[in-house]
């Protein structure tokens, strides 16, 4: 039985967090504990998938089973055991 | 396509003989008879019109209002120390008359804003998002999906670099796959990792031209070269979103 929540990072955070991780949470988990659990970590790597207050910085681009989730509510979306979270941070220089 | 057809001359069936085995005579044409505008003569702009130019786009407009300045120099790969202090589009087009004089290029030393974006956009069939920041990727991406004209959109950061295609009422446009911006300051960029994305523009570019589907149309390919990875990130239409969705006419 698969327990784990599944995360995978792109560029920076893979580079910050490495990928292919397999984390595991209190259930119920969310997208927050998720960010937190990889926050705590990695304090390194927290500066740079959190904000000041500790929330998921608002650019980062996340993907709950390969679909975005987005909006306000999305630290809230439910994560369940087998579940797949991804991060991006996207980039801005040119 | 902006001015008079041109069709293949002997020069020009002489100067692509190792690419119209793979466009074709057609298409090479159509690349002839293209026009398109590079926003940014930048990291990204300088290897996308060098690769656009040399593929045989005829008309290409480069806009930048910034000059040329030392720190440049490890990624803006048309310019060298004697070109410090001068305008950026001026050069460029300078460089690319140079490599070929048949292309019609016209340089724009102007700074995008909502009043100028229009104007700069006017007669292109497509528009490469070149920029370094995304107030003014957002302007360059409203106005394209406006005018109806696709959009290559690439950004970079140090070894990374991402890449969309949005193809206005046929795909997720900027906003919708980057709603919210990152903060900070300039990154500290590799040359090579704008080089590899500004290729990579003139690609989805060229693919546009001779009909073929875009690598990047509702997706962010991102490129790591750190491990040496491309990644796809799907991105889909934002039915509310301020560009493209219903969120567009409320300002
Ligand atoms: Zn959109």
């Amino acid at each position: 039985m698969d327990d784990t929540i599944h995360v995978r990072t792109f560029a920076r955070f893979r580079e910050l967090f490495g990928d292919g991780l397999e984390i595991a949470v209190a259930a119920p988990a969310t997208v927050r504990s998720v960010a937190a659990e990889l926050a705590r970590v990695n304090p390194a790597g927290a500066r740079e998938l959190l904000d000041g207050e500790g929330n998921l910085s608002k650019s980062v681009i996340v993907m709950v089973n390969r679909e975005r989730v987005a909006g306000a509510g999305r630290e809230d979306v439910p994560v369940h055991p087998g579940d797949e979270v991804a991060f991006y941070p996207p980039v801005a220089g040119g | 396509m902006a001015g008079r057809h041109r069709d293949l001359s002997d020069r020009d069936r002489e100067r692509y003989l190792r690419q119209i085995p793979l466009v074709g005579e057609e298409g090479q044409e159509n690349l002839l008879n293209a026009s398109i505008c590079i926003a940014g003569a930048g990291g990204l702009g300088c290897p996308a019109a060098l690769y656009l130019a040399a593929a045989g786009v005829g008309h290409i407009r480069i806009v930048d209002d910034d000059v040329v300045s030392m720190s440049n120099l490890n990624r803006q790969v048309l310019y060298g120390e004697a070109d410090i202090a001068k305008s950026k589009a001026g050069i460029a087009a300078e460089k690319i008359r140079s490599l070929d004089p048949g292309i019609q290029v016209e340089p724009r030393d102007v700074t995008l804003t909502e009043e100028t974006v229009f104007p700069v956009t006017e007669g292109m069939d497509i528009v490469v998002d070149a920029l370094d920041n995304y107030p003014a990727r957002y302007l360059l991406n409203a106005v394209a999906q406006e005018r109806g004209i696709p959009l290559v959109h690439a950004a970079v950061s140090g070894y990374f670099g991402q890449l969309l295609t949005v193809l206005p009422g046929r795909s997720a446009c900027l906003q919708c796959a980057v709603p919210n911006p990152p903060a900070g300051n300039p990154p500290p960029v590799l040359g090579v990792t704008a080089g590899i994305l500004g290729c990579m523009q003139a690609g989805e570019a060229l693919r546009i031209l001779l009909g073929d589907e875009p690598l990047a149309k509702d997706a962010l390919v991102v490129w790591d070269g750190k491990t040496g990875s491309w990644e796809k990130i799907r991105v889909r239409r934002d039915p509310g979103c301020s560009a493209c969705g219903r969120g567009k006419n409320n300002g």
